[in-house]
């Protein structure tokens, strides 16, 4: 059995040399192609000085080549980092300081997006894009020199399960993102039970919808990679298009999709989903918020020959709990359930009185311990302290748990039923969001006195962000050009829609700022605007 | 003469009209500055999942094009200049 991700392919590999292993934007790899040029990668970065642990940034938009570099920087023993190639350049020049990255494998426009400090702490870029050989800053070089290098075999780099294999960066409520680091183990966990309950064979053709940085797209990458099955990426000039998307998983012959609901929505509102037409398609999986129910049932009616599961966790610890759609059960199902506990993770809640709640209706915080549990966040004890606490719940030995921050309620029927947050974290599109890190960012302008951001619940993409902000005496600015400089500062899902100026901002009787008035206002202005 | 000095005038207020709602509409609420007529809208996240609708309903509302689904696709809607030449072919 495999223990660290490079066996998955090694496996598949040697078993289906010629089979296709990776699509993305008209190309396409086989898995002999995909062992061969991430031994290549995993040797020049031996050579460059890549030691074991040493993290790598992949920063450029989704292609074959972003697997290659997954798999290639895992191989020499490193740590890959996903970079949203859409994020603004200072929020990566964050990231690649702060997890210390020396090595990016990049596209030359996006490289010089970067600020010259940043390009300065870099020891060199792979380029995937040409032979371009730019010298501002660090060495660059051309993904071609990859011809150089040995590709029978990959480097000899002791590792074990236990070593780390990619951070994932997720907003922080502090005002910076945080990096959630992931062993070979925690994914392998996920994997390995992937495998076993959806039964994927080399048969399977997976979709690939969510961005890298994203934890759902570890599912689609290794269950691929797992099963010798063909990995066919949405990029970006599919998945803006219903129609092509639905046209993609069509003539591709997807049979595994898994998806933010935000993105099944948009495909059943906006695309003709004919179950004749989508007959090969077998499983849909959806994470990362709430499925409004309505749109639930009618994806449910319109392909009634394929299994629906819901699956849920946070980053910290990959899926670990899922519920299947019973479809006699929908219709006269208000709410959907996370449901239980995936093998080899436990999961448990924890009322006010810190107590284990074991009876139906109760309500508490959601708890995770097992193999799928982060180890942390990269360089930030304080918050993993906070996050990662020793499991008081059994006294024989020293193990920690990942507290969710995520209230649930235990039903008859033995599932848990997600309620809300402990904190202020929302999710838009499935993108977890720190209302505190857009307020940071608001109040970074000298001319801001005040800031909350507040979400409204939105059917289709879960949550829009607004804003109410109080200048100090005598300061202004316009909404578009407080929106430009949070652009510089923040990711574009996490950009205030709409920004209302305010003398100042109403209080609570201790002094705080009103959030609970604010977000009621602001849910029944859109209302207002909507009807 | 007088037909060519035209024709550029008129097809350069319809590029800016169609930079203009771009720009308010969907490029400053994601706080992106600038962009050029030439630039993938998609790949730099001007244009999300739920801003091409809005963009197709600008066309068909404010500029009275009619859009195909067919022609709701990356080349068409790729940039200020592919959406001119879209409106340009719809309105002959």
């Amino acid at each position: 059995m495999a223990y660290i991700l490079q066996q998955l392919l090694q496996k598949s590999a040697a078993q289906y040399p010629e089979k296709l292993a990776v699509w993305a934007r008209g190309r396409s790899i086989t898995y002999r192609e995909l062992e061969q040029r991430s031994n290549q990668l995993a040797h020049l970065l031996r050579e460059r000085g890549l030691r074991k642990g040493d993290r790598v940034g992949i920063y450029f938009p989704k292609c074959v080549e972003s697997v290659i570099a997954m798999l290639g920087i895992v191989k020499a023993g490193g740590v890959y980092v996903p970079l949203d190639p859409q994020a603004p350049a200072d929020r990566i020049c964050y990231i690649i300081a702060n997890c210390g990255i020396r090595i990016l494998i990049t596209r030359e426009d996006k490289r010089r997006g970067l600020d010259h400090a940043t390009l300065e702490a870099l020891s060199l870029s792979l380029l995937i894009d040409a032979a371009a050989q730019s010298s501002n800053g660090s060495e660059s070089l051309p993904w071609t020199i990859l011809d150089e290098y040995p590709s029978d075999q990959a480097p000899k780099v002791v590792l074990t399960e236990t070593d780390l294999a990619y951070i994932l960066y997720t907003s922080g409520s502090t005002g910076r993102p945080k990096g959630v680091m992931l062993t070979h183990q925690n994914a392998l966990t996920f994997i390995e039970w992937c495998a076993e309950i959806f039964k994927i064979t080399s048969e399977d053709r997976l979709s690939n919808h969510a961005p890298l940085h994203f934890d759902l797209s570890v599912f689609d990458v290794y269950n691929t990679l797992e099963a010798g099955a063909s990995l066919y990426m949405v990029t970006e000039d599919l998945a803006l298009f219903p129609g092509k998307l639905n046209e993609f998983i069509e003539s591709k012959g997807i049979t595994i999709w898994y998806s933010v609901p935000s993105a099944l929505t948009l495909l059943l509102l906006h695309s003709e989903l004919n179950a004749e037409k989508l007959k090969q398609l077998r499983i849909i999986l959806f994470a990362g918020e709430v499925f409004p129910m309505k749109y639930l049932q009618q994806l449910a009616e319109l392909l009634p020959h394929l299994d629906l599961f819901n699956l849920y966790g946070p980053t910290e610890t990959n899926v670990c709990t899922y519920y299947k759609v019973e479809r006699e059960r929908l219709a006269s199902m208000d709410k959907l359930p996370i449901g239980i506990a995936c093998e080899n993770t436990e999961v448990f809640a924890v009322n006010d009185k810190n107590e284990v709640i074991t009876r139906p209706g109760e309500t508490g915080e959601l708890y995770v311990r097992g193999p799928s549990v982060t180890y942390g966040y990269w360089a930030d004890s304080e918050k993993t302290k906070r996050m990662v606490l020793p499991n008081t719940f059994q006294p024989n030995f020293e193990e920690k748990m990942y507290r969710t921050g995520d209230l649930v309620q235990l039903a008859e029927d033995g599932n848990y039923y997600f309620l809300g947050r402990r904190d202020s974290m929302i999710k838009s599109r499935g993108y977890r969001i720190e209302l505190g890190e857009i307020e940071s960012a608001l109040l970074s302008h000298a001319a801001v006195k005040e800031a909350v951001a507040v979400a409204v619940p939105d059917d289709i993409v879960g949550n829009r962000i607004r804003a109410v902000v109080a200048f100090h005496d005598g300061e202004g600015l316009t909404a578009a050009e407080l929106q430009q400089y949070c652009g510089a500062r923040i990711p574009r899902y996490m950009i205030p829609e709409a920004i209302e100026f305010r003398p100042q901002l109403p209080k609570t009787s201790t002094g705080k700022v009103d959030r609970v008035q604010l977000a009621q206002e602001a849910a029944a202005s859109t209302a207002l605007v909507a009807s | 003469m007088s037909v060519t000095n035209q024709t550029p005038a008129t097809q350069s207020t319809l590029k800016e009209q169609i930079r203009e709602f771009i720009q308010v509409q969907l490029a400053e609420p994601k706080g992106i500055a600038s962009f050029t007529d030439d630039e993938s809208l998609m790949e730099t996240g001007v244009i999300d999942s739920l801003g091409i609708f809005r963009l197709v309903s600008f066309l068909e509302e404010d500029l009275k094009v009619r859009v195909s689904d067919e022609e709701i696709n990356a080349e068409t809607l790729k940039s200020v200049n592919a959406i001119e030449e879209l409106v340009i072919r719809k309105k002959k």
